[in-house]
């Protein structure tokens, strides 16, 4: 294993309720990248990152990360070791402030004074929730909230942020913006693994994608590559 | 179902003949056990009433001891020799109480229910506890009663209840030829044809437009609200006709005890009844008589006989602890232990419906097929010709409103969340609603729905306000809606889910559902008949029993648009209803849309974010942002207004159109 890959899974398969969700899943990310998972409702890319977090467990296969097995290490742990992620439907703090929910997300590091400048970075990342810093999570748009996801799950500072469905709902002057934040982030120097279902945009902010189908790795390109592949284009596309 | 039915009926027909033997095997073995399977049938009873507010309306009630305690007392009042009142003395017949005891549970039912209808949860249990804690305490009051106006004493001393010492003793029935006095094989029989009857009347109940309308309550009341379940009325009638099983219950177990006291109806007795339905399984007839069963014969014969048992091991080999042992003062023990292994090993309990589906492995080559192949095209053919002929009288002349809004405005705290909007929506018109996220077009929905009142502005449908009108009321005057995140009724079937879309339409009453007069059967019938032709139409017509929550993400946002056409509307309002669909899915909801409009002539108001939907299928297009309406026109004039790129569509938006 090349010192370059961050996070590998192997043939992973795994139950999400009583649905065979994975069934031998292999993928890589590289440091410093963005790749992306595209694939249908139902298809196995929420559960892939919820293997990869600790959430569901894989019945058979690996997942390391940083070159450490972590398929048996408990959640909480595994976003000490550098990985954070940002739910699909964003899962704030609905009752607490912003400022509360981003510093939650820094609830497990010992580091206070990089906090601040953590702090610093994400409401430079995120404007909009400069200006609501005293405003309760849950008075806040769905772009927003989706923003303080994404920035909560940055307090962490994570070596790998995983992404589900950042554009879902969002307008499409949002849904531009927030991928334009994507981009900084990985420039910022963390990795991305993106789940989406909006593939044109996920496939042009990203280096490689996976096309996930009824729980199985189906294609695996660059990203410029899967664009102009027939199948992407015909049914995760929409082109006639 | 009819095949099978002989088979089926085997069982039943054992346990007829084992019921009707049993208390004459019984007297036969001296096992001297009728008496107390005769009260575990007074409890199942109970249990059975409180599984319709817990189990089918899913509402905590903590105090359901006082309905029995109601029952007990109405009873007690009325056929009692020895009591105060000028009633008294005139002992009323058993078979007229009963009625009258069930009558009264159930008012006071409803009174009870009535100032509960807002809580839910925590609060309600809060409520309800109160409740139960409050009867008891009047009942020991009540049986001393002195009036004094200023040394006027109009009412002295009056001995209502027997206070403490309670009510002894009850009158019994009388029927020629059967004793009641000595004998318990009668009481037997006695509250096996009213357990009998009352199950009977509570199963034909949960499978009617009312027991769908508890369930759908009990799975989201907001969701029902908006499907046309009026919430009061429905709660309502779930508390008193909860209440009015006790009544019978407690009328019974005052002539069979023949003495009550206060002390019989204090909370541990409803904590029981809870523990039974929790055990047995929530919302099942079987389980709930089970758990009933299980606990009371575990308490009245087992924990004796065991006494017994250890006692005899403690002489026999001499441990005088064991030898003077009770275990049924352990009884609280054993309950609280018993109950926290069944929920450990079977959450849903002994008869529940199991809470999560047999392991299901997708049918990978069928799913690839299907996800390569164009979905089925919505097909105008499909649409179920009822519907259009609902329809039809109904469809206005093409460009004259059906929802006309004007200045609307509604304010959250300082926050103007819509703010004097305009809005109209000519017959068989899509007119879509977008606008950057917190803009107000769900607060919009929410208005023209009734879920919000409006500050200011004017809401008409046909030219009649709306504004005031609870969500279920203008449901039924015509506006249906989906929502954002799908809300189905998940905990029931895609044909329920339907059913209940259909509610406002059907007029069942609970007599009705319970008698299945001729009318009801047909137009119940007919209801099935017309939600299976509705899932066919948005191509679900295979899935009809599967439960909702099964169902795969985009058959569930078409589950929600087909329950939203059986309430026959003359305008849908549909919420992002192609969020979270692949652009194969998107594409055969935007048929179905267009086709609705195009057969039906139905009116569309559509919130959306995916730009080739709205831009394709919208006659017009309203813009907020703000809550404030910043451009309005046709989808060609939206796209290309300057305030509408710079709030909303952004500059990537034409890149976008030029690169598909």
């Amino acid at each position: 294993m090349s010192a370059t890959e961050l996070l590998v899974l192997a043939d992973v398969h795994a139950y999400y309720g009583n649905i065979r969700a994975l069934k031998g899943v292999s993928l890589t990310v590289g440091r410093g990248e963005i790749v992306t998972l595209i694939g249908a409702n139902g298809a196995g890319k929420t559960t892939t990152l919820r293997t990869v977090i600790g959430l569901v467990r894989p019945l058979r296969g690996s997942v390391t990360f940083n070159g450490r097995r972590i398929d048996r290490v408990p959640t909480h742990r595994i976003a000490r070791l550098g990985i954070a992620q940002s739910p699909e439907g964003r899962h704030i703090f609905a009752p607490m402030t912003v400022l509360e929910n981003l510093e939650l997300g820094a609830f497990a590091r010992t580091d206070r004074a990089a906090v601040a400048q953590d702090l610093e970075r994400v409401l430079t990342l995120f404007p909009r929730l400069r200006d609501r810093l005293a405003q309760k999570g849950g008075t806040l748009s769905g772009g927003e909230q989706q923003m303080l996801a994404m920035g909560r799950a940055l307090m962490a500072k994570p070596e790998m942020l995983l992404l589900d469905e950042p554009s879902m709902g969002l307008s499409p002057i949002l849904v531009e913006t927030i991928f334009d934040i994507i981009r900084d982030i990985s420039q910022l120097g963390t990795t991305i693994l993106l789940v989406e279902q909006n593939a044109r945009m996920a496939l042009r902010v990203a280096q490689r994608g996976y096309v996930i189908q009824t729980g199985r790795i189906v294609l695996q390109d660059s990203a410029p590559a899967l664009l102009r592949s027939d199948v992407v284009r015909k049914v995760y596309l929409g082109e006639k | 179902m009819s095949d099978s039915r002989p088979v089926r009926l085997l069982p039943a027909v054992l346990l007829v003949l084992a019921l009707l033997a049993y208390p004459f095997i019984d007297r036969w073995l001296q096992a001297q056990t009728v008496h107390a399977v005769t009260d575990a049938m007074i409890y199942v009873l109970l249990a059975l009433g409180l599984n319709i507010v817990v189990g089918y309306a899913g509402m905590l009630d903590l105090g359901y001891a006082a309905f029995f305690a109601i029952g007990a007392y109405t009873m007690g009042l009325l056929n009692s020799p020895v009591l105060g009142s000028p009633l008294y003395g005139y002992p009323w017949s058993f078979w007229v109480i009963i009625w009258i005891a069930a009558a009264v549970s159930a008012l006071l039912g409803a009174v009870i229910g009535a100032p509960t209808l807002r809580v839910r949860g925590d609060y309600l249990a809060i409520i309800t506890l109160a409740f139960g804690e409050i009867i008891p305490v009047a009942i020991r009051n009540m049986g001393d009663i002195t009036i004094d106006i200023g040394g006027w004493k109009p009412v002295e001393r009056l001995n209502l209840t027997g206070g403490e010492n309670g009510v002894n003793p009850v009158g019994r029935p009388h029927l020629p030829f059967v004793n009641f006095d000595t004998d318990f094989i009668p009481w037997y029989f006695l509250i096996l044809v009213i357990g009998a009857l009352s199950l009977w009347a509570m199963n034909r109940m949960r499978d009617s437009r009312l027991g769908r309308a508890w369930m759908a309550i009990r799975e989201d009341e907001t969701a029902a609200d908006c499907t046309g379940v009026n919430p009061a009325k429905t709660k309502l009638l779930a508390f008193a006709l909860g209440a009015s099983f006790s009544g019978f219950a407690g009328s019974f177990y005052a002539a069979k005890l023949q003495a009550i006291t206060p002390g019989a109806f204090e909370f541990n007795v409803s904590i029981m009844l809870l523990c039974m339905i929790v055990l047995g399984g929530m919302g099942s007839l079987k389980g709930v008589i089970l758990g009933g069963m299980l606990i009371t014969l575990f308490d009245r014969i087992l924990l004796a006989q065991l006494t017994f048992f250890v006692r005899w091991i403690g002489r026999s080999l001499d441990i005088a602890a064991l030898a003077r042992v009770d275990l049924t003062l352990w009884r609280w023990f054993f309950f609280g232990f018993g109950l926290v292994i069944i929920m450990l090993i079977r959450p849903e309990g002994l008869m529940g419906r199991r809470l999560r589906p047999p392991a299901a492995d997708v049918d990978e080559e069928e799913e690839t097929r299907a996800l390569v192949a164009a979905p089925p095209r919505p097909r105008a053919d499909a649409l179920p010709g009822w519907l259009r002929e609902a329809m039809a009288p109904r469809r206005g002349k093409p460009g004259t409103p059906v929802l006309e809004v004007r200045g609307l405005t509604r304010r959250f705290g300082g926050l103007v969340a819509v703010s004097e909007a305009d809005l109209v929506i000519p017959a068989g018109g899509i007119v879509g609603l977008i606008g950057p996220n917190g803009a107000g077009k769900t607060t919009v929905f929410n208005l023209i729905t009734g879920l919000l009142r409006p500050d200011e502005g004017e809401i008409r449908l046909d030219g009649a306000s709306l504004v005031g009108l609870r969500p279920h009321a203008i449901v039924s005057r015509g506006i249906a809606r989906t929502f954002q995140s799908i809300r189905l009724f998940q905990n029931m079937t895609v044909l329920d889910n339907v059913l209940v879309g259909e509610h406002c339409r059907l007029h069942a009453s609970v007599a009705g559902a319970v008698f299945r007069p001729s009318p009801v059967v047909e137009e119940e019938t007919r209801a099935r008949v017309r939600a299976r032709d509705l899932l066919g139409f948005v191509g679900l017509g295979d899935k009809a029993a599967e439960m909702a929550k099964n169902l795969a993400y985009g058959d569930q946002r078409r589950l929600e648009i087909a329950r939203a056409l059986a309430t026959e509307p003359r305008l849908l309002l549909l919420d992002e209803p192609t969020a979270g669909m692949n652009p194969r899915e998107t594409d055969t909801l935007t048929d179905l849309i267009g086709l609705l409009r195009g057969e039906l002539g139905l009116a569309v108001l559509l919130i959306e974010h995916h730009m080739e939907v709205v831009m394709g299928i919208s006659d017009r297009i309203t813009v907020l942002d703000y809550g404030v309406r910043i451009a309005e026109g046709t989808p060609s004039e939206i796209r290309r207004n300057a305030t509408v790129i710079e709030a909303y569509l952004g500059k990537g938006y034409e890149q976008e159109l030029v690169s598909t």
